[in-house]
């Protein structure tokens, strides 16, 4: 079946978002609600010394005021990259030590909204401030080399040959030095939770990527028994790695409604969310590339400084993606990770690739300028089938397809090769980029339950959560096509641990592991179908065999595991822990490739940069929703337009913190920004990666696009600009 | 500050001159004493149970909350609630006919794919109707500046466009 | 936010009346873009507020005069924009108007509220802990040895180099626009350009408007130079941002040569800014790229660079030549 190409269907729950139906966690206006809202640190580093809360509790309506003195016993459910649930170690409000700037220090719940901010606007706390540093280059950080840390026995360094040596030999060398800046995700539901205790029961109401690690990390923090927690999270509104763990404010949520008996919402505002959750590391990218003259790249060597926090190391998995973009005749990857006083950074869209793709992808394209010879056909003639790294073959590369297949979409042979060649009417400078990007092939253990009644619905019930990258479309595209019923007649029961176990969605990896469980849990529901029915199930509904066989309804549950895991993956599954298999397996290395060619137009004064024309290719494997997946592709275009050229996280070094927190500041693309996005797929299904034939697509579609946008500007410029975010300012 | 005026200043904490408010939502009329700190999108949302309008900043800069006030868009976050006085307002709950058929910009959005997420949308599509109304779609690039005041994180602009222009057709036919 | 009472103003005089002598915690509320936004983030504390959004009279746009153009202070934003004879006759108006924050937010500011429009500053915006001497006099200024890429070059003090946000009231400054105003004791006129103070040693005190005073209407003076204007936005992104520079600019052409020009920068300074020199730089020349590029260093001249804003010169002084040639092709 996965010989054939997926139809175009529409979004399955569409409708029910242009209605405006309520169906994000802070849309719950349950009865006897109480309104909860944050006080924060204004100091960087130190401890609180004193804080008063009597204003703040003396404001009508204030049902609670809880500080670190009154949290009552909790702990930190951990960090959710050491062993735990967190999207750091360091739950606020548990002591009186301040990490960074915006750190929680108390949380006010009152009868209305306007009391509850009014209230926590009056808690106030005497310091005793610590120095600090925010940026790689502060003074007083800590550098940490990853292979000295326990990290490396799950991210081992790159390094495949004499990378130094091929380098001091190769004829053609490139050296530079590229930076990308903090981040923000800032997806535009703010993150909130609705607790709610029933007896000794907790519910937990919030958007989230990883309902699980919610739920066993409240669990944990309170000191209760996961099995009194549950989390429903049918919907999120936009994640991008934000919501990936658990967030600061369920434990205080939960607590809150625990201490007033009423059910509380808490919905962290725009500002807070700057240092309330996590946000994309600071990294500088040294890249040195050595080729022969020919174009054969000999050696290339790439080390990455990149921003943690002091209490716990985000891992670095930048050289990971570097390295797979081409057969490089050796390579040597150095990660170090520099401690910094921020809240501890996490995942955003691509968080590693994107930078990673940004700085050797520019380096290419000032490659094929020194030889000479144009960027696409470099990029063909240094294209393998093995990986580099681990001497493997690839399970499926059609990153040669892409690039071609794209630049016959753009109409690449159009392009002059000399920088400032090409000129618009008006005088404006014309710029044409191209880059490849690459996102590592993850999978993950899923339990899948699948529910046939006789009135035509099938109900499958999964791991996974919905945050716009269409996995319920996914779901209900596989499953219509193995039992032979309409997308509408399958609904899917995700995000919420009374389901099924929820693991974490992120890296890429949920249709990977979702759409496969969900092939076998059809197939193991066809096989009882069969049982049940002498006269064969060919070209019949299950409802009708149902019917046929006087039974109301059949019920399978399947389990899968990656390729290569043992058992015990299911236990850390059903844990909440983070169980992810891959880019290496035993017998193959798996990564989703895409080809980015973009048009840049520069205004001859002010020097304004438009985007015109963009054309993407991408090669995810067997496209399952083809409408969704191409929507994910002009998505993760515009977050590549805007971490090329507008998005950046401001740091003053005085105060600590980021500077620009909101949404005028923190300057994301709007409409104007967007031109055309022509966007295709391969669409050749990677058999041997899963069943079904399915890389992943979210994250992939991103990278590449930054480069591709900077090599647009030096095609239209001459220069070289590698810090991101490219602006106005380094044009004039 | 005397401390008189600290000690009044203090007793008025949370506890606001409660104000009456009439204001018709999608059509029908609601009388209300509120808090005059409310927020029309906190008043539809938390007070009247309509949460098809998002609280993205609270700022006026996402346009997640946008909503219709006597039939032009606004920004609700920005609108107090006791400034709606005597008004109309319409969400995204009364765009569709009341026997639930979708207004055509609904149908175009689904139809373009216009969405990812869903959080930004009824925002967009409040946007886009009004867009259409103030006749703001002649162009793609009037549509484009037009519709920027919604911000999509998703990044659906490029189908937000497309669907427009169809809904335009559309509606200028009806 | 804090707690205020909310009362609607019947009259003028009514609302001038219930703000004036009531203490400097009582203000009027139109639209509420500012103000409102500004409670959200306690910066602005009122515990009284006057909506004077009922007063009708003060909700037109007459274009149809001999001599003036004249704006009520409550006719909004989106309006005047859209305004045919506006957009037509004086294009820098209109555009300054709707290439300012986003339709729904134009749908309800109002001229008035508009020009009263305050910093963006993020020292200013983002409180405590930062060190701001509007905020909270006597502090300190945190952006002089911050991040001041977004602060003022021109106009700034020691003690302030917030930037005046506003777009409408560059343009009336070009155009040499009034503003009537009442008070307690009566009506007076100020010109636009008379209206923001620069910060000197009291950022806190923004304009020379007297506690309870209220705008009235703006009035345009009519002239044909109106045609052959624009208002040039550059920002960090397309659309729904604040100036990075911009420029009002009207012509007076004689052929090629420039018989009168009316240059004014926003996003660049502390205040709306008139360029005279500029303005004289142009007088009796033709007009070329490279003429425009002498007023548009001309009306950067005083700028005094800080440590990541000094791009912002070059970027000025081309932002003013490219406005002066795109109002060229409207004479």
């Amino acid at each position: 079946m996965t010989s054939l190409p997926y139809p175009y269907t529409i979004r399955v729950d569409a409708e029910d978002k242009v209605r405006g139906k309520p169906i994000y966690a802070a849309d719950d206006n349950r009865p006897g609600l109480l309104h909860a809202a944050l006080a924060v640190s204004t100091i960087a580093k130190g401890r609180i010394t004193d804080i008063d809360t009597q204003a703040a509790s003396a404001v009508h309506g204030v049902r609670l005021v809880l500080t670190h003195k009154t949290m009552g016993a909790a702990k930190s459910a951990g960090f959710i990259m050491g062993g735990g649930y967190g999207f750091q170690s360091l739950q606020p409000m548990l002591s009186p030590a301040i990490a960074y700037r915006g750190q929680p220090i108390a949380l006010v719940a009152a009868e209305t909204l306007e009391q509850a901010v009014e209230s926590a606007h009056l808690v106030r706390a005497r310091y005793a401030e610590e120095p600090f540093g925010v940026s790689l280059d502060a003074p007083g950080v800590e550098v940490v080399h990853q292979a000295d840390t326990p990290l490396k026995n799950f991210i081992p360094e790159i390094a495949s040959g004499d990378a130094d040596q091929a380098l001091s030999k190769a004829p053609v060398k490139i050296d530079a030095v590229f930076k990308a800046p903090p981040q923000h995700q800032n997806p535009m539901e703010l993150i909130a939770s609705v607790a709610e205790w029933r007896g000794n029961k907790l519910t937990v109401h919030e958007g989230t990527q990883n309902a699980e690690a919610v739920r066993h990390g409240v669990a944990t923090a309170l000191g209760i028994a996961p099995e009194q927690v549950e989390v429903i999270s049918p919907y999120l509104g936009g994640g991008f790695g934000q919501k990936n763990s658990l967030q600061m404010q369920t434990l205080l949520a939960a607590v809150a409604a625990r201490e007033t008996g009423r059910p509380v919402k808490l919905v962290v505002p725009r500002a807070t969310l700057f240092h309330a959750a996590s946000f994309r590391p600071e990294s500088r990218h040294h890249i040195r590339l050595g080729a022969e003259r020919t174009g054969k790249m000999l050696a290339a060597i790439h080390e990455v400084d990149a921003q943690t926090s002091r209490h716990d190391l985000f891992p670095g998995e930048y050289t990971a993606t570097s390295s797979r973009l081409y057969g490089f005749g050796s390579f040597r990857g150095v990660e170090r990770l520099v401690r910094t006083d921020v809240q501890t950074p996490g995942y955003m869209r691509a968080p590693f690739e994107h930078p990673a793709c940004f700085a050797m992808e520019c380096c290419v394209d000032e490659l094929a300028y020194s030889l000479g010879q144009d960027p696409v056909a470099l990029r063909l003639a240094n294209d393998t089938d093995t990986d580099v790294a681990t001497g493997l073959p690839f399970s499926s590369r059609y990153l040669a397809e892409c690039l071609k297949r794209g630049a016959e979409l753009f109409g690449w042979t159009r392009r002059s090769m000399a920088p400032r060649s090409m000129r618009a009417k008006d005088g404006s400078a014309i710029g044409w980029g191209v880059a490849v990007g690459a996102y590592p092939g993850l999978t993950t253990p899923a339990v899948a339950h699948l529910k046939a009644d006789e009135d035509g619905c099938v109900v499958i019930s999964i791991g996974g959560h919905e945050m716009g990258q269409g996995i319920r479309t996914s779901l209900a595209n596989t499953v219509s096509r193995k039992l032979g019923v309409l997308p509408e007649k399958v609904r899917a029961v995700i995000g919420d641990t009374r389901a099924a176990p929820q693991h974490l969605t992120a890296g890429s990896w949920g249709t990977a592991s979702a759409i496969p469980a969900a092939e076998d849990a059809a197939d193991a529901m066809l096989m009882a179908l069969a049982e049940m029915s002498p006269a064969g199930i060919a070209d019949r509904t299950p409802a009708e065999i149902l019917k046929a066989a006087g039974r109301r309804t059949l019920e399978v549950e399947v389990q899968r595991k990656p390729p290569g895991q043992p058992d015990e993956i299911l236990g850390r599954l059903r844990a909440g822990l983070p169980s992810v298999a891959g880019p290496v397996y035993r017998s193959h290395v798996t990564f989703s490739y895409i080809a980015h060619f973009v048009e840049v137009v520069i205004e001859p004064g002010t020097r304004r940069i438009r985007v015109p024309r963009v054309v993407s290719v991408a090669d995810c494997g067997r496209v399952i929703s083809p409408r969704t997946a191409a929507s994910q592709v002009r998505g993760g275009v515009v977050w590549g337009i805007g971490a090329a050229l507008r998005e950046s996280s401001e740091v003053d070094p005085r105060y600590g913190g980021f500077l620009n927190a909101d949404l005028a500041d923190y300057v994301l693309p709007v409409n104007a920004d967007i031109g055309s996005i022509d966007v295709e797929f391969i669409d050749k299904p990677d058999p041997v990666f899963n069943r079904s034939g399915v890389k992943g697509l979210g994250e992939v579609a991103m990278t590449g696009v930054a480069p591709a946008i900077a090599n647009a500007v030096f095609h239209a410029t001459g220069r070289r600009l590698r810090d991101l975010p490219v602006r106005i300012d380094h044009l004039l | 500050m005397t401390a008189d005026e600290q000690a009044a200043d203090q007793a008025a904490r949370g506890e606001s001159e409660r104000v009456d408010v009439t204001l018709t939502v999608n059509g029908e009329t609601r009388s209300l004493a509120i808090d005059p700190r409310t927020s029309l999108l906190d008043l539809l949302r938390e007070h009247l149970a309509l949460t098809g309008a998002k609280k993205g900043c609270d700022h006026g800069q996402c346009g997640a909350c946008t909503v219709h006030l006597d039939g032009r868009r606004i920004v609700s976050c920005l609108m107090p609630a006791v400034q709606t006085d005597g008004r109309a307002v319409k969400t995204i709950e009364a765009l569709a006919s009341p026997n639930g058929e979708l207004h055509p910009m609904q149908r175009a959005f689904i139809d373009h794919d216009a969405l990812q997420c869903g959080y930004c949308t009824p925002g967009q599509i409040m946007a886009a109707v009004a867009c259409v109304d103030e006749g703001h779609a002649g162009s793609t690039e009037e549509i484009r500046e037009y519709m920027s005041g919604n911000i999509c994180r998703c990044g659906a602009y490029v189908g937000v466009v497309s669907a427009i222009q169809d809904a335009a057709a559309k509606m200028r036919r009806t | 936010m804090q707690t205020f009472s909310y009362t609607r103003a019947e009259t003028v005089e009514d609302a001038v009346r219930s703000v004036a002598g009531a203490g400097p915690r009582t203000c009027f509320i139109a639209g509420g873009t500012t103000l409102y936004d500004l409670m959200k983030l306690n910066l602005e504390t009122p515990n009284k507020i006057v909506d004077i959004t009922g007063l009708r009279d003060l909700n037109h746009i007459d274009a149809g005069g001999h001599s003036e153009l004249v704006f009520g202070a409550l006719a909004r934003m989106s309006d005047v924009a859209a305004h045919p004879q506006i957009a037509d006759e004086y294009p820098a108006i209109s555009e300054s108007l709707w290439r300012a924050a986003s339709q729904q937010l134009r749908n309800v500011a109002t001229l008035g509220g508009n020009l009263l429009q305050r910093t963006r500053c993020v020292y200013f915006r983002g409180g405590e802990p930062f060190a701001c001497n509007k905020r909270d006099p006597g502090s300190g200024c945190a952006a002089q040895q911050g991040n001041d890429r977004g602060h003022a070059l021109l106009g700034g003090s020691s003690s302030c180099v917030a930037v005046y946000p506003g777009d409408l009231a560059v343009a009336l400054v070009a155009f040499d626009a009034k503003i009537d105003v009442l008070g307690v004791t009566g009506e007076r006129t100020i010109a636009v350009e008379a209206l923001h103070r620069e910060p000197g040693t009291s950022p806190n005190v923004e304009t020379t408007l007297k506690s309870g005073e209220l705008i009235l209407r703006v009035r345009v003076p009519k002239t044909t130079m109106g045609r052959a204007s624009t208002y040039h936005k550059i920002r960090d992104r397309e659309s729904y941002a604040f100036a990075l520079a911009s420029a009002a600019v009207a012509l007076d052409m004689d052929g090629d040569t420039v018989r009168d020009a009316r240059i004014a920068i926003g996003g660049l300074a502390t205040r709306p800014w008139r360029a005279r020199a500029a303005e004289q730089v142009l007088a009796g020349k033709t007009l070329s790229q490279r003429t425009a590029r002498q007023a548009g260093d001309a009306a950067l001249h005083e700028a005094k660079p800080g440590r990541n804003n000094s791009f912002r010169i070059e970027l000025g002084a081309r932002t003013v030549a490219d406005a002066l040639m795109i109002a060229r092709q409207r004479a």
